[in-house]
């Protein structure tokens, strides 16, 4: 543990801030400010080793609880855990408020202004804004100019990136209108701070953000057009692999909606449905996290496949509602900024309350002027949104660089926009050493409540830079984040949303479970099913390679081999003992326990929002046992079978969630079927393999595989030491009280399957005979209930077993078959869209 | 005169497709000089739900979803259109191209400021200097606009090689410039980038020639472009062909570029390999009388 020394203790509050910056925690006299003094004294008086201690805790939380983000572009990227800093950033309730009035107007701007481009344009017509900002503008989506939008509000989310200047003025920096990031993250940071500091939290009189989130709630409740009574709402997602995949799988819990994505909904009659188990479920209002252009590869963006064809019709048609509304995007550019003033004088007919950071956009003569008179002092940026350039910082130009760049300017100078180059304020993080001063943008949150007027969230995400080099503000940038406090009494009752869970629609009926989720819940199953076989597997022969003198080993360990190298495990012509070590640790290796583990996350991952909280710590400390680098190889064995132990108990603790903790409905029963299809499958391999020998009653080779299968115990209370390879047959094969016998999972898969729904209203069908996945499980079960072991068993006149391997051999082609014929049944929603274009 | 259309789309697949959404164009708009009389579209499966709407731009269009399972669909619209004959503006009397120019920047009325938003790059048509530098040896000093933009059309015509095969929907405009040659949308797309680079707004007008072995483009969904020139209006010409529009030629509708006005798209569930197939017939219509 690394903590300060004595030196590092008495230094460690000595906090020394760049005075050419506001800071957030002093004045420039070097004092602590007024607000902070309580804030700061408790962690004073705590100490920097409380600090450390309480700190460690929250970074464990927010492994646990897998808060994580991807970085694109990085091949190690995906899901990387969220940086917390555990002090809070705190702002004054006075100054709060007039942040409040500013967000609130700004917002209730923005949106006016989305209603009049999609609308009658009055403002191009009275030249209050150029037309080119919108004409030229690619995120200017004609085809949903004039769709219809509830109560003529079409931002039902906003957020603003705000900075602090040296004269302690804050500015809006950008705007974030057509499907803002962060405010789950927020969310979230508040949920680690208050567990990190919570008796400072207690004192500290600290706004709820719940109410927001209920304000947001009803928002969206209210978008509904005709079902108002008990509408369905969806939150819909790009998918894993955005950036922000965590958030929407947070909100869609926290919310309490169905998290889908675009292939999980269709388009029938003009309206949106949900592509269930139980069938087409109607769906009145999206969240989306997607932009603009790729919600309809129909009437939007033609190449994307993360849409959902026709969608802009059911809009059109007043039958969903979009939050934010389609088209949002449009004004999510800088070159808006510098026309808000005169818009908020003309529309409101009152002054804008809080600046935009200084813009020129050069489209017009005099800005463009003023842009090539000054480029050194400025940051020049396209002037529409999705301009792939990242800003260009003038001050770095050579005198060669900026003349290629006036020329450019002027050969196309609608196409650009300059803004002053910002100042941010600083404010403490802690790091190990002490206090070290960084730069800030908070982005504030705003929703329309009833009447249109704008509430803003009382908390924000603070992001503060990696160092004090870079202004740059970037979580993907490798900043990082803070929980921001707004002090102040609260104005009307806050509570959270997580508390009583009768407060979010329990909307989870079984039958709401999209056909993509069902999917991904078998193979959940059956990989985890696979993990423990595999362990068990490794676990049974482990011992047998350390002790060679036991007259039973060699035949048991020739056993293991058979079973080891039939089922793929290792490779044939390895050592078998580095081999099995390699089958273990080596997550590069397909099929290894390593690699099984880490499908099982990535699975869960797609998962997030129906796996609780508890069951994905369990599945990260899983695949945190397989991710630590592997042992030395003197320590391999003893290493392996301690992690081997310590698997078997981490899946218990996943299987006794699963049966104790998940709701009877089609999720359950669709992770339990693929633990029942592969663990039988598993099952009937070991038995195909381990008996591929002559028949004999080997009583090395029967104990191991009684221990692989781990039916010991019951078969030496049945049979004691006597050890027959029929009555070991049939307590694996046939004998229905053993829960590890083949034929116990068919018992379970038979009553699930006749509880699946019918699949009459399932895409592509129309009829309801009898499902063919019904047919081949009654037969598989038959067929073992009915097997005859003892003539099975016995030596056949070539002198192998008789008819035992044809007979497994059967069992494994028909489970087989049974897996596909649910694919098809259930699962089959996964086909593929094309374009069909005219030529 | 009074003309009949008959535009038929013919997707075949490889696959049963199950489900698709599609979107045409495919209704002739009423204009100064033509007139609807009578329209009817054919689909077969039968749609689940068939809409009419008017799109940005004031074209109809027709969205629908076909939910039987099927492996060939086929669109066919039927139209009944009168139409006059055009009345030329004199091409040397029409204001000169840098008054046009100077007029639609200014955008001070509804006309030029639903002019003014021709003026832009759009997903099919990037104004570029390779174009300004294509256009300019049309529209030297003080030139009628509509003298230039004749220019312009008869230079395409001479320079460029119709050729079927040579590009596809996706070739882009510029690398037609350089290949000089293509079909009757790139050469649309070639004027309009080379008119826009002049600021000079310019759309891209789809539709149908009346039937006739000598035509090019004829049989087919046929495109060409409308220039702007205040006081008169939208002035329609041919490069393909190299000829200003009067009684061969149907207005079906008009966009920025082939992308507001696709005649028909779709996305489809399923289908596996597709093919398509389109035919248009233009005849005179003959009265019952």
């Amino acid at each position: 543990m690394s903590l300060p020394g004595e030196a590092g203790l008495r230094e460690a509050w000595d906090y020394q801030p760049n005075t050419a910056h506001y800071d957030e925690l002093t004045t420039p006299q070097g004092d602590v400010r007024p607000y902070w003094q309580p804030l700061f004294d408790s962690l004073k008086a705590a100490g920097p080793d409380d600090l450390a201690i309480r700190w460690k805790g929250a970074q464990r939380l927010i492994r646990a609880n897998g808060v994580t983000y991807n970085v694109y572009g990085d091949p190690h990227g995906a899901d990387r855990p969220w940086p917390l800093d555990p002090i809070p950033l705190l702002i004054d309730p006075r100054e709060w408020s007039s942040i409040e009035a500013a967000i609130a107007q700004r917002a209730q701007l923005l949106n006016a202004l989305l209603a009049d481009l999609y609308g009658p344009q009055r403002l191009l017509h009275e030249s209050l804004l150029p037309p080119e900002l919108v004409f030229a503008n690619p995120s200017f989506l004609r085809a949903v100019h004039a769709l219809p939008v509830p109560g003529d509000i079409r931002l039902h989310l906003y957020a603003a990136d705000l900075a602090r200047s040296p004269d302690g003025q804050w500015w809006v920096l950008a705007d974030r209108t057509q499907a803002p990031s962060g405010a789950g993250y927020a969310l979230e940071n508040r949920l680690v701070t208050t567990r990190t500091l919570p008796d400072i939290f207690r004192r500290t009189r600290v706004r709820r953000l719940a109410t927001f989130f209920q304000a947001y709630k009803d928002t969206l409740l209210g978008l509904a057009l005709t079902r108002k009574e008990n509408p369905r709402i969806v939150l819909l997602t790009p998918g894993p692999f955005n950036e922000t995949y965590f958030e929407h799988a947070f909100l869609a819990r926290y919310l309490g909606y169905s998290l889908v994505e675009g292939a999980d909904l269709t388009v029938r009659d003009r309206r949106v449905y949900l592509k269930t188990l139980g069938g087409l479920l109607p769906v009145d209002v999206i969240l989306r996290r997607q932009d603009d252009s790729f919600c309809d590869p129909l009437e939007l963006r033609a190449e994307s496949m993360l849409g959902v064809p026709g969608l802009v019709e059911a809009v059109r048609a007043g039958n969903v509602a979009i939050a934010n509304a389609l088209g949002s995007g449009l004004i999510e550019t800088a070159s808006i900024s510098a026309f808000l003033p005169g818009l908020c004088r003309s529309l409101f007919n009152e002054e804008l309350k809080m600046p935009s950071v200084a813009t020129w956009w050069c489209g017009q003569e005099e800005p463009l002027q003023y842009v090539l008179e000054h480029l050194s002092n400025l940051v020049i940026k396209t002037a529409f949104p999705g301009g792939a350039q990242d800003p260009i910082f003038g001050a770095k130009l050579s005198a060669s660089e900026k003349s290629a760049l006036a020329a450019r300017l002027r050969a196309a100078p609608h196409l650009y926009v300059a803004q002053e180059q910002v100042s941010l304020s600083t404010v403490p993080v802690w790091n190990h050493e002490g206090l070290l001063p960084r730069y800030l943008v908070m982005r504030v949150y705003a929703v329309p409540g009833p009447g249109g007027t704008y509430k803003v969230m009382p908390g924000a995400l603070t992001r503060v830079s990696a160092s004090l080099d870079s202004t740059v503000v970037s979580v993907q940038r490798g900043g990082g984040s803070k929980d921001t406090w707004v002090l102040g009494v609260e104005q009307e009752s806050e509570f959270s949303l997580l508390r009583p869970p009768s407060h979010i629609e329990v909307n989870r009926a079984t039958f709401d479970l999209p056909s993509r989720v069902a999917d991904n819940l078998y193979w959940l199953g059956r990989y985890v099913e696979r993990v423990e076989s595999g362990v068990r597997l490794a676990r049974a022969v482990l011992p047998l390679l350390s002790q060679e003198s036991d007259p039973g080993a060699a035949s048991g360990l020739k056993i293991a081999s058979s079973i080891l190298s039939g089922m793929h495990y290792v490779r044939p012509n390895q050592r078998l003992e580095r081999d099995l070590v390699s089958m273990i640790f080596d997550s590069d290796r397909r099929y290894s326990l390593g690699w099984i583990v880490h499908e099982v996350r990535s699975l869960a991952w797609l998962l997030r929002d129906r796996v609780s909280n508890d069951a994905w710590r369990i599945l990260n400390r899983l695949e945190e046992g397989f991710r630590t680098s592997r042992p030395p190889e003197s320590l391999q064995l003893l290493e392996a079978s301690d992690l081997l132990d310590q698997t078997i108990l981490t899946l218990a603790a996943f299987s006794g969630l699963a049966m104790e903790g998940m709701t009877r409905g089609q999720g359950w029963r669709f992770l339990d079927i693929g633990r029942r299809v592969e663990r039988s499958a598993q099952m009937t391999d070991l038995l195909r393999h381990g008996l591929a020998g002559p028949p004999a009653d080997d009583p090395g080779a029967l104990s191991v595989l009684l221990e692989i299968a781990d039916s010991s115990i019951t078969y030496r209370s049945r049979y004691l030491t006597t050890m027959q390879a029929d009555l070991v047959v049939d307590l694996l094969l046939t004998d229905e009280t053993n829960p590890r016998s083949v034929a116990f999972q068919l018992a379970r898969l038979t009553e699930h399957v006749a509880h699946l729904p019918e699949s009459q209203q399932r895409e592509g069908e129309s009829s309801s005979r009898r499902r063919p996945e019904s047919k081949l499980i009654l037969g598989l079960l038959t067929s073992v209930q009915l097997a005859d072991v003892p003539d099975l068993v016995r030596p056949g006149e070539d002198g192998l077993w008789n008819g035992l391997p044809a007979f497994l051999d059967r069992l494994s082609k028909d489970m087989r078959r049974f897996s596909d014929a649910l694919s098809t049944s259930y699962f089959s929603h996964a086909l593929p869209s094309q374009q069909l274009r005219h030529v | 005169m009074t003309l009949r259309s008959i535009h038929t789309t013919t997707y075949s697949y490889s696959e049963p497709v199950s489900l698709c959404h599609n979107e045409v164009r495919v209704a002739p708009r009423s204009t100064s000089r033509q007139h609807l009389l009578r329209h009817d579209l054919q689909i077969t499966p039968e749609p689940e739900n068939l809409a009419h709407r008017k799109d940005y731009y004031g074209n109809d269009v027709a969205f629908f979803t076909v939910i039987e399972p099927h492996k060939t669909l086929t669109i066919t619209g039927t139209s009944v259109v009168e139409l006059q004959p055009a009345d030329a503006p004199l091409p040397h009397l029409s204001p000169t191209w840098e008054e046009v120019r100077d007029h639609v920047r200014l955008h001070r009325n509804p006309e030029s400021l639903d002019a003014f938003q021709f003026l832009f790059a759009s997903d099919y048509v990037k104004p570029s200097p390779a174009f300004a530098a294509f256009a300019e040896p049309s529209f030297p000093a003080r030139r009628p606009i509509l003298e230039g933009v004749i220019d312009l059309s008869r230079r395409i015509h001479t320079g460029f090689k119709y050729s079927p095969h040579a590009t596809t929907i996706a070739t882009p405009a510029a690398e037609v410039l350089e290949a000089r040659r293509g079909v009757c949308q790139d050469f649309s797309h070639v004027m309009i980038a080379a008119l826009r680079s002049l600021a000079l707004p310019a759309r891209y007008v789809s539709g149908y020639l009346r039937s006739n072995p000598k035509v090019v483009g004829a049989e087919v969904s046929h495109a060409w472009v409308s220039a702007y020139c205040p006081g008169f209006g939208w002035f329609d010409i041919d490069p393909t062909n190299n000829v200003v529009p009067a009684e061969g030629h149907l207005t079906v509708a008009w966009g920025r570029d082939y992308g507001d006005v696709t005649p028909a798209r779709g996305v489809a569930l399923g289908g596996g390999e597709h093919t398509i197939k389109v035919t248009v017939k233009v005849l005179p219509e003959i009265s019952a009388a």
